[in-house]
């Protein structure tokens, strides 16, 4: 900000952020594709990713024991790994958008609530600290004892973890957004809270909390395929990153590849959401745009 | 690949050991053994886990041992023993030269303060019946014990061979209170108690006065290692690292995908036993819509693949199981061989054609618009993992669209008492017929045990019989007939018996695996170094 208002600042030399930018391009190309493969996976998966076969631990391709109707081996069941892998990063990403949504929205009210209404603020934000005080795994496992395991006790202990650092950062925003110029006009025209809230608060502190949301899904990622590593994930037979990770354990010494495998689909795609969300960060948050 | 393979080898077994085992070096004489899970407690009236008789087996001692054919009673405590022509006095002679870790001497009032304790409802033991209908038991004189039974019990020996029927010390008992069996334990066992830290390691040391080992050891002296160190290791491949980096020297708890590395490593021997005393099934709660139609029930078993099961989830480690109980086990009925259920997919789908179960667009069957659908319950964890995914994959073969819910091992005994499901996944020790049938059959044993609500008035009759059977081919006939209507019916899906595997040092002398409630070291009389 104090960069742009500067008139006597010297002109700059051309910003080298060309390789980030290339970067962030390939980035969100990767996370188009696997965004893609996901939707699309019961048409591009070759196999039924459930079918259980007579012919378990067969190497991918580039292996000794490589099965050309298995293009990336099979896992422990004789299950097609390609087919898995499919359906498994479906689930996982809907668990990571489902938890992002259901915590985002819930997480933006609380904080807009929390920023436009001073009575409010101290009770919501204690109640943050309270939730922000327990590790989503350990919500996770107390939600899956519960529930009993599965996505949705996933889903409701990440969307749980997700609402207080959402409500924070849209607190912070909406704290700063509230002392503008503008909303002091839009209050003194005798607008209603609803109008200002929704129409000149919500709307100039989203793009912060866009930017949060989406390097937050790549931690909500990480930690439901935690989850779903010790068991507590999609029930058996679904398909889920973590859990055909865990499988994959018992067979590290002899077919690494069934671990490996998802483990390197999880990384991708939370490189992807990381990198993402800063370039997007780069992109809205005014102060980088134009330094 | 092999390089990537050897690296991830590295890796996992760098990263076991320097994670779990971590700790001064051993002293020679001292041996660690790894384990995957402790006990709750170690009072023998109060636990069932089979980690409490693994080392029960070593702190104290039982009246008669079991030989290693698991069939055979030998003496222990007790020298010899007669049996009443009614089969209802048992009258034990007991060794004088017995004493307690403490170096109290052992008498007959001991062994009868252990049993009424092992009675007592205020003890509230969940194996009391194990000790049979018991009329009185009483010290004769101090080498002598009469136990008195108001009918006859035909597993009277082999219940008291198990850890449940140790000899405790009544002063010991009354000085720990609650703590008994949590922070000691005064037994006349080949090792003694030192101390527990839970879920973390116990301690045991030597008790250098022990000369009345069972006769199935050559060692008729005392244990030949000074110190025994149980520790807890839950990860696979962190006991598995542990045994080939000689952190531990010994574990029963061998992973099967570890069992070729172990194999084709000098340093660690494999010391296996041909017999498998441990079983894993599904049981059918057949009192529930779809299963309990024995038809249904039928064709599942039929569906399920248990040679591929062992060849491909075990790597052939373990004995596929088409009957409920080993057949090598006591009173098994070779009538039986014949008629167990065996894999046929196509046979399993025409069962269910002809029962009028359709399979729907979904490939699924139905029957008056019921979806053929039975609910699983087993435990989490890698093994019942692979089996419920393994059984629910050839289950789908035959239309059968079985839906898994595993729990942990904390709330799965819970919840496997409740009806909410209609199929449970399970597994279990037993040292004959008799004991896995009176176990799981009665209907007095309902809801858990027997799980499957299974009633059957001639069944328990024929236990009765069986029970109080007063010769050996009585209890067989009668046994034979349960088990001949149980595997007619269906009740269990039989999955794989599981054969005693030990991971041992090569520095080590060999020693045999015993079968005795799973506890393969027994009592570890012959564990010594020869390195």
């Amino acid at each position: 900000m104090s960069a742009a208002l500067a008139p006597e600042a010297p002109p700059r030399a051309r910003p080298r952020k060309a390789p980030r930018d290339v970067l962030a391009i390939a980035m969100a190309v990767l996370f188009g594709l696997i965004v893609l493969a996901a939707v699309f996976a019961p048409l591009l998966a070759p196999l039924d990713p459930y079918e259980t076969t007579p012919q378990p631990f067969l190497s991918p391709f580039w292996g000794e024991t490589a099965n050309a109707a298995y293009p990336l081996g099979t896992d422990g069941q004789g299950r097609d790994m390609l087919s898995r892998l499919l359906y498994g990063t479906r689930l996982t990403l809907l668990i990571g958008l489902a938890s992002i949504a259901i915590g985002g929205v819930v997480g933006i009210a609380v904080g807009l609530l929390a920023a436009f209404y001073s009575r409010l603020d101290g009770v919501l934000m204690r109640l943050a600290d309270i939730v922000l005080s327990f590790p989503s795994i350990l919500l996770g496992l107390a939600f899956a004892a519960v529930m009993g395991p599965g996505a949705p006790a996933i889903v409701t202990a990440l969307a749980i973890a997700t609402i207080p650092e959402i409500a924070r950062v849209t607190r912070g925003s909406a704290c700063t957004v509230m002392s503008q110029d503008y909303v002091v006009a839009g209050r003194s025209l005798g607008l209603r809270d609803w109008d200002l809230l929704t129409r000149y608060v919500a709307l100039n502190c989203l793009s912060a909390v866009f930017v949060f949301l989406t390097i937050r899904f790549g931690q909500v990622i990480l930690v439901a395929a935690a989850l779903s590593f010790l068991g507590l994930g999609a029930r058996p037979p679904a398909a889920e990153l973590g859990t055909m990770a865990s499988q994959g354990r018992d067979a590290l010494f002899f077919a690494p590849w069934i671990a490996t495998l998802p483990c390197i689909v999880i990384v991708a795609i939370v490189l992807a959401a990381n990198v993402l969300g800063d370039a997007l960060r780069d992109r809205l948050d005014p102060r980088l745009r134009n330094a | 690949m092999p390089r990537l393979r050897s690296l991830c080898r590295g890796l996992a077994l760098g990263a076991g050991a320097v994670l779990a085992l971590a700790g001064p070096a051993l002293a020679q004489k001292s041996v660690t053994i790894v384990r995957e899970v402790d006990s709750n407690n170690y009072d023998p009236h109060k636990s069932t886990a089979r980690a409490a008789s693994e080392a029960l087996f070593m702190l104290a001692d039982t009246l008669v041992s079991l030989d290693y054919d698991m069939a055979t009673i030998r003496p222990g405590l007790a020298t010899s023993w007669a049996v009443s022509d009614d089969k209802k006095t048992y009258t034990f002679k007991l060794r004088d030269d017995v004493t307690f870790c403490d170096g109290k001497k052992m008498t007959a009032d001991d062994v009868v303060y252990s049993f009424k304790r092992w009675l007592d409802p205020a003890t509230r033991s969940p194996v009391r019946w194990r000790a049979g209908p018991v009329d009185d038991i009483v010290a004769v004189d101090p080498t002598t014990v009469e136990y008195r039974l108001k009918a006859p019990f035909s597993e009277m020996l082999y219940q008291l061979t198990q850890s449940f029927a140790v000899v405790v010390d009544k002063s010991d008992v009354e000085k720990l209170g609650p703590d008994f069996g949590v922070k000691g334990l005064n037994g006349t066992g080949p090792f003694c108690w030192v101390d527990w830290k839970p879920r973390n390691e116990m301690r045991m040391k030597k008790n250098a006065a022990y000369r009345w080992g069972p006769p199935i050891y050559d060692n008729k002296g005392p244990a030949q290692v000074d110190e025994i160190v149980w520790k807890i290791a839950p990860e696979d491949n962190t006991r598995l690292a542990a045994i080939m980096t000689g952190q531990s020297q010994i574990t029963q708890y061998v992973p099967y995908s570890g069992m070729a590395p172990i194999r084709a490593n000098r340093t660690v021997k494999l010391v296996e036993s041909k017999e498998a005393f441990w079983t894993y099934f599904i049981g059918f709660k057949i009192d529930k819509e779809g299963v309990n139609d024995p038809e249904v029930r039928k064709a599942m078993v039929m569906a399920v693949d248990q040679a591929a099961i062992a060849k491909n989830l075990f790597f052939g480690e373990v004995n596929p199981a088409y009957s409920y109980i080993s057949q090598d086990a006591l009173d098994w009925n070779r009538k039986v061989d014949a008629e167990l259920i065996r894999t046929n997919v196509a046979e399993a789908n025409r069962i269910l054609d002809a029962a009028g179960w359709a399979r729907g667009a979904d490939g699924f069957r139905t029957k008056d618009g019921r979806k053929l659908s039975p609910l699983l319950y087993s435990f989490t964890g890698s093994t019942w993992q692979k089996l419920s995914e393994a059984v629910q994959g050839d289950l789908r073969k035959i239309g059968v669209d079985m839906r898994v819910q595993l729990f942990d091992a904390t709330a799965a005994w819970g919840k496997m008492a409740t009806q909410e499901f209609d199929a449970f996944g399970m597994s279990y020790p037993y040292i004959s017929a008799g004991d896995a049938l009176n176990l799981y059959f009665r209907s007095a044993n309902i809801p858990t045990p027997n799980r499957m609500n299974f009633k059957e008035a001639k069944v328990d009759r024929l236990l009765d019989a069986g029970m109080t059977a007063t010769t050996d081919a009585d209890r067989a006939a009668a046994y034979g007939e349960v088990l001949e209507d149980v595997h007619r019916q269906a009740l269990w899906i039989p999955l794989y018996h599981e054969p005693m595997k030990i991971a041992v040092s090569a520095k080590l002398a060999p020693i045999k695996a015993h079968n005795n409630y799973g506890c393969g070291l027994y009592k570890g009389l012959d564990i010594r170094y020869v390195q």
